[in-house]
């Protein structure tokens, strides 16, 4: 069981809104899908998760090369200003 | 032969110009895009350009390659510089990557003609494709019916004769249940096969590109092209072995592995069907050995967890700073932020990052990330187990057939999630897996069966996914009546 509050203060951790409207439909969804989720309580298991594919971190050579222009990256926020991203202050 | 080798043998004896064949797909689009709501974004220029540049190679006389000039389609979360990858998400609207993904870098390399970007499950969460910010797309077998999801735009493309082959992206089954829904082959290769650079993170532990066509050889010609160790992305390794070459292998002796964990609750006209396609294999020579996976029966809560956990991290991006939609109005950065997410996020998407903060929040950490991990290495176990005893798994790759339109209300959230009971175990497993059409419905809806593979053997599920479609007269690989016929 998940509670309305708790919802609310995950909604903070993960900087989302939750209408009034939302919350009870939510609340019970989140509930029943907490409770299948649950069910993982009954399985005994002394396996540990050590990776997949027997893969181990890898690290590529540090050879300097160039990285995307600056102006092509600005783009996809309007252009930025000075090089920098830029949030207009509103209201 | 396949439709890829078919096609370019036509352009290669100059039956067919290219830009002839890519422009039949486009009018194909124009004609049955509307109904069949596969594309979310057609780039004909692109198309065109790469078109021309393969008839002059002919024109010269140089050899072309397999795909070259194979018009076909990318998942709308497969980056594509200069070209929109929204995600179908509203707050992804506008984003235009800076560079390729890893993948199309191979094909267009190749000089694939890219016919346009295919719709999806935002953020390639959802089983029905109708979790799309522009609306779901239409089962090409019936089109009073879902294409299933996430890669349901790819699937409904190729099912419908509006691109060759696609590429999906599969996470829980993404790319197997659209192909199993729409009577296509779905390729799930071995975590690191295929370099994700490029592709928008669901669950990076899980995610992996792969693609929806509609016969083995197809499959195994785009695994080859788009397979490879790629120092873009640290859990890349390439595969061991070209799967092309291994399709032609006799299947005597072949030890196929049947678990019994996999045919509880499935429907009965699904299981009569994947009974039909065991003795197939039994004719062909292939030895049934029983196995037993006794952890998958938690596969699909456990997926539910670390998805869901790593989702909640993934997109924890998008803030409407960088890149993608801004909320409008606003009293600081925090509700900027806040703004833009919530406006920004569909429902579904909305209750994975609440549900992933949720079991990766202090108190709720150990029972059930760390738990899920925990069961995640059980299930490893249990097919490292089972492949000692069999070269390969049969399963069903889906319970039941493609779901109506329109019918998610009358579902709720975990009914829904029992759709990837079948898929989700190999993605936890990191192993390949390939959804091959192996019967209909009454309703004439397809059947799909999985054959799951150890890891890096694609060839062996590939092969064996060819001859059953030989054994069976190709019976089951049926053309919808729409798009660009042969």
């Amino acid at each position: 069981m998940i509670t309305r509050e708790e919802i609310l203060d995950l909604a903070v951790l993960a900087k989302l809104f939750v209408s009034e409207e939302e919350l009870d439909a939510l609340t019970e969804e989140m509930s029943n899908i907490i409770s299948f989720a649950d069910t993982i309580n009954n399985a005994g298991t002394e396996a540990e998760f050590d990776g997949i594919n027997r893969l181990s971190n890898v690290f590529r050579e540090d050879v300097p090369a160039p990285s995307y222009p600056q102006e092509e990256i600005l783009r996809n926020a309007g252009g930025g200003e000075d090089g920098f991203f830029l949030v207009r202050r509103r209201g | 032969m396949g439709k890829i080798a078919q096609l370019h043998r036509l352009l290669e004896t100059k039956k067919i110009s290219c830009k002839e064949l890519t422009e039949a797909y486009l009018r194909a689009i124009e004609a049955d895009n509307k109904a069949l709501n596969a594309y979310v974004r057609i780039t004909p220029d692109t198309a065109l350009q790469a078109a021309c540049a393969v008839d002059k190679k002919i024109a010269a006389g140089e050899a072309i390659c397999l795909l070259e000039g194979i018009p076909m389609t990318l998942k709308d979360n497969i980056s594509t510089r200069g070209m929109e990858t929204a995600c179908c998400s509203r707050i992804l609207q506008g984003y235009v990557p800076i560079y390729d993904a890893f993948v199309w870098q191979e094909l267009k390399a190749r000089n694939a003609v890219l016919l346009g970007k295919a719709n999806m499950d935002e953020f390639a969460m959802g089983s029905t494709c109708e979790n799309s910010c522009y609306g779901g797309a239409k089962n090409p077998r019936n089109l009073t019916h879902v294409s299933g999801g996430s890669s349901g735009g790819a699937a409904s493309a190729v099912g419908g004769n509006l691109a060759v082959y696609g590429l999906g992206s599969d996470t829980g089954g993404s790319i197997r249940q659209p192909a199993s829904f729409c009577g296509l082959v779905g390729l799930k290769p071995t975590y690191g096969a295929v370099s994700r650079f490029g592709l928008v993170a669901f669950a990076s532990s899980l995610d992996q590109i792969g693609p929806i066509t509609q016969d083995a050889e197809d499959a195994a010609i785009v695994f080859d092209a788009i397979s490879g160790k790629d120092p873009q992305d640290s859990t890349s390794c390439g595969s061991e072995e070209p799967a092309v070459p291994g399709l032609s292998k006799s299947l005597s002796g072949l030890r196929v592995g049947i678990a019994e964990e996999y045919f509880e609750g499935i429907r009965g006209d699904v299981k009569a069907s994947l009974e039909q396609a065991i003795s197939v294999f039994r004719e062909m020579g292939a030895e049934l050995v029983p196995v037993g996976l006794p952890s998958i029966r938690y596969a699909l809560p456990v997926y539910y967890i670390l998805a869901c956990a790593e989702a909640s991290s993934n997109l924890g991006r998008y803030d409407g700073i960088r890149y993608g939609y801004q909320a409008a109005g606003y009293s600081s950065i925090h509700d900027m932020i806040c703004r833009t997410r919530s406006e920004g996020f569909g429902a579904e998407v909305k209750r994975r990052i609440l549900l992933g903060t949720y079991v990766l929040s202090s108190g709720y950490y150990d029972a059930y990330y760390k738990k899920a991990q925990k069961l995640r290495g059980a299930v490893i176990q249990d097919f490292t187990e089972a492949f000692s005893r069999c070269d390969m798994i049969l399963a069903p790759t889906v319970p039941m057939t493609a779901f109506e339109s329109g019918s998610a209300g009358q579902r709720d959230a975990v009914e829904t999630y029992l759709t990837d009971i079948c898929t989700v175990p190999v993605n936890i497993a990191g192993i390949p897996a390939v959804s091959v059409p192996c019967g209909l419905d009454g309703e004439g809806l397809p059947i799909g069966m999985q054959l799951i593979g150890n890891h890096f053997r694609e060839r062996t599920i590939l092969n064996a996914a060819r001859q059953y479609e030989e054994a069976t007269g190709r019976v089951w690989i049926r053309s919808a009546e729409m798009g660009v016929k042969l």
